[in-house]
């Protein structure tokens, strides 16, 4: 595998890190199966084209995780917070009706032909690294993943309401009698799992196309990703996510059919082999 | 026994009253003077857009017809259906507008595989389908049946005009991207031979699986061959993602020629960009076409919806003259007798005069090759080159043995 072939896999993957860690933390940190998912993802990219068509690529990035993390409190307030003493399965279906509404919504406002976004002046070159020509932009993607993986997990870690939310996702009744405001801290982590989709949908807008189908295309890749890495755990399901890119990115070097299998493989192994999943621990 | 035996008879009157009033795959509508049209354009997913655009040609040419007075005197009722384009939902729809909607001819299904599975029960259902956007050779070959007609070019035909051409396009060593499909590798077969004969060199061959959303992986790969060349067959979503980040891997200005098959088309152009002009692409359908049938089909259309037709719109428009086409030379719309009569029917259309070859029901017109060029502030197809049925098409398949 050269420099090219590698970066290409760090790039697939850090996609599906920020993604999934958005998945792991509205399941892990709520208790919802977010069916919706692949359609907040889809909404991202949507938006951005809308903010860099008439702005600019650089506000895209700020302005639609913002708009998605509005559109993650309106589904907390209006849905997870009076669906969540029903089941999972229950709540799984409101968020699948959800995805359906959402993708409509955005094929009346946006309409049906495919879309796509130019990677803005300065990151749509090529740069040389190791003697290997490669475009800016699929760097950029890697450096900003690596740079929010490290901020999520230090501010889940070293910060209050970081230790609110982790306490909150072992024993939210617990929690509640110590003065944690279960709430709020729910809030926090719609928000901000919807603001993560949101993200990725906005980066992967100069990347791949934008067309009606695309979250639903992404959601199993996401899904299996959360399983594989531990259901709850965020560190798992990045870690499973760029995995997964480097995996598939070799599956289509050597064998393409192959690249298409291995989420489903890697799914079946875990859930034969580790059914809490790799790191099988929150996080 | 006897309130059982009165209860029996009373429930097969009902049933065979109700019967009568619901059946009408047998042409009913014939006898009605309503030709019912059931249309099955995909409204959902990533073929949405040509679904809404079929929709959009079968609505004009069914209102440009019954403003003329109808079909050999008969109005036209179009009944439009919902599918996803899974070959199930589309037969559902298609049972439903034939058994209980009274429609007898089908049109605007979308893929080769709804058309399929759709082929096998049209005899059951004494129904004809005009097929306007499934290229899959099988179709008009070992696929082939008598109540199935198709009015696009197969796959076959459009790669035989292309593979004509290729000895007029620059570069020698040629790379081959398509989709893991059957028509991506159908079409990477006949290129070969193409280029074979055309003293070209295929010097990389990859396939990527459909919904592909990420050709880092086979660009990589493509820059470290030496082809100085691309023959690329990726479809909709998937191809403005490999030429988008093809464009990022500053790979475009390497290759002397890009020909995509299926990959370029109309309604790409905007999410494609000016990175494409000087791209080839087969090209179905010829808007500046040179007769009067096409001139004022573009125009009334032009009015109509604010913006020129492209392919899917002109090929569901012939699908309609094709029909109509039929029901004027049987002279009825009963589908038996239409059939008949669309066997080897010559008629004048928007691609001029065409043929319904009777072996196949595969319609025979021309093939061409365009190139993409700025048109004032967007793009179009310049056509370059052409080639008729007789060069693309000479034979039937001899796979195909209509039932």
């Amino acid at each position: 595998m050269n420099v090219a072939q590698l970066l290409n896999g760090l790039a697939a993957g850090s996609l599906f890190m920020i993604l999934s860690s958005g998945l792991a933390m509205i399941y892990g940190l709520r208790g919802v199966a977010n069916f919706a998912h692949g359609a907040l993802y889809m909404a991202g990219g949507y938006l951005a084209y809308s903010v860099a068509s008439h702005l600019s690529f650089w506000p895209a990035l700020l302005i639609a995780p913002f708009g998605l993390a509005v559109i993650g409190a309106v589904l907390e307030l209006l849905f997870f917070r009076r669906l969540q003493h029903r089941s999972h399965i229950e709540t799984g279906l409101v968020t699948f009706g959800i995805a359906m509404i959402l993708e409509r919504v955005i094929v009346l406002i946006w309409g049906e032909r495919t879309l796509s976004v130019a990677p803005p002046p300065g990151l749509d070159r090529t740069i040389s690294l190791l003697g290997v020509d490669y475009p800016i932009y699929r760097l950029f993607v890697i450096g900003i993943a690596l740079t929010l993986t490290a901020a999520l997990v230090g501010w889940l870690r070293f910060t209050r309401i970081g230790l609110h939310i982790r306490a909150a996702s072992h024993d939210v009744e617990t929690s509640a009698i110590l003065g944690i405001n279960v709430d709020r801290v729910s809030l926090v982590v719609v928000c901000l799992g919807a603001a993560l989709a949101g993200l990725a949908g906005t980066l992967a807008a100069p990347y791949v196309s934008l067309q009606p189908g695309m979250g639903a295309v992404i959601l199993i890749n996401v899904l299996i990703i959360v399983v594989v890495g531990g259901v709850g755990s965020i560190g798992g399901a990045m870690g499973a996510g760029m995995a997964l890119g480097v995996l598939q990115t070799l599956g289509a070097v050597w064998a393409p059919i192959v690249a298409v299998l291995v989420p489903y493989v890697a799914l079946v192994v875990v859930l034969v082999w580790r059914p809490t999943g790799l790191t099988g621990r929150r996080i | 026994m006897r309130r059982g035996l009165i209860h029996a008879l009373g429930a097969l009157l009902i049933g065979g009253a109700v019967g009568a009033c619901g059946s009408s795959g047998t042409g009913v509508s014939a006898e009605n003077q309503t030709i019912k049209i059931a249309i099955i354009p995909p409204s959902t997913g990533a073929l949405a857009e040509f679904g809404s655009a079929a929709a959009q040609a079968w609505e004009y040419a069914v209102a440009e017809v019954n403003a003329a007075g109808g079909v050999d005197g008969q109005k036209v009722e179009l009944i439009t259906m919902e599918t996803d384009a899974q070959p199930a939902t589309t037969l559902r729809a298609a049972r439903e507008a034939v058994t209980q909607k009274g429609a007898a001819f089908i049109g605007a299904v979308m893929t080769s595989p709804e058309h399929g599975a759709l082929n096998r029960q049209l005899e059951g259902l004494n129904a004809l389908s005009f097929n306007s956007l499934g290229k899959d050779d099988a179709l008009t070959g070992k696929d082939c049946r008598p109540n199935a007609f198709r009015v696009v070019q197969s796959t076959r035909m459009d790669l035989n005009a292309l593979g004509q051409m290729l000895d007029e396009l620059p570069g020698k060593k040629w790379a081959i991207q398509a989709v893991d499909y059957s028509t991506g590798h159908t079409s990477a077969e006949i290129f070969k031979e193409a280029a074979k004969r055309a003293g070209k060199e295929v010097v990389f061959e990859k396939y990527a699986p459909l919904n592909t959303t990420d050709f880092g992986p086979y660009i990589s790969e493509l820059r470290d061959s030496d082809a100085d060349a691309l023959f690329a067959v990726e479809y909709g979503a998937d191809g403005v993602a490999f030429v988008n980040q093809l464009a990022q891997f500053k790979l475009i200005d390497r290759f002397k020629t890009v020909l995509g098959f299926n990959m370029v088309s109309e309604p790409l152009f905007k999410a494609l960009g000016d990175k494409i002009v000087g791209f080839y692409n087969n090209v179905g359908y010829d808007v500046n076409a040179d007769n009067e049938l096409n001139r004022k089909f573009v125009k009334g259309f032009q009015e109509k919806y604010g913006e020129q037709p492209y392919y899917v719109h002109a090929d569901n428009y012939l699908a309609a003259q094709t029909l109509f086409a039929g029901i004027k030379a049987a002279r009825s719309a009963d589908p038996g007798k239409v059939r008949e009569a669309l066997e080897d029917l010559t008629f004048d259309s928007i691609v001029g005069k065409v043929t319904m070859r009777g072996a196949d029901h595969q319609l025979l017109r021309p093939s061409y090759l365009g190139q993409v060029v700025k048109e004032g502030d967007g793009l179009a197809f310049k056509v370059i080159a052409s080639a008729d049925a007789a060069q693309t098409s000479p034979q039937p398949d001899p796979a195909c043995r209509m039932r």
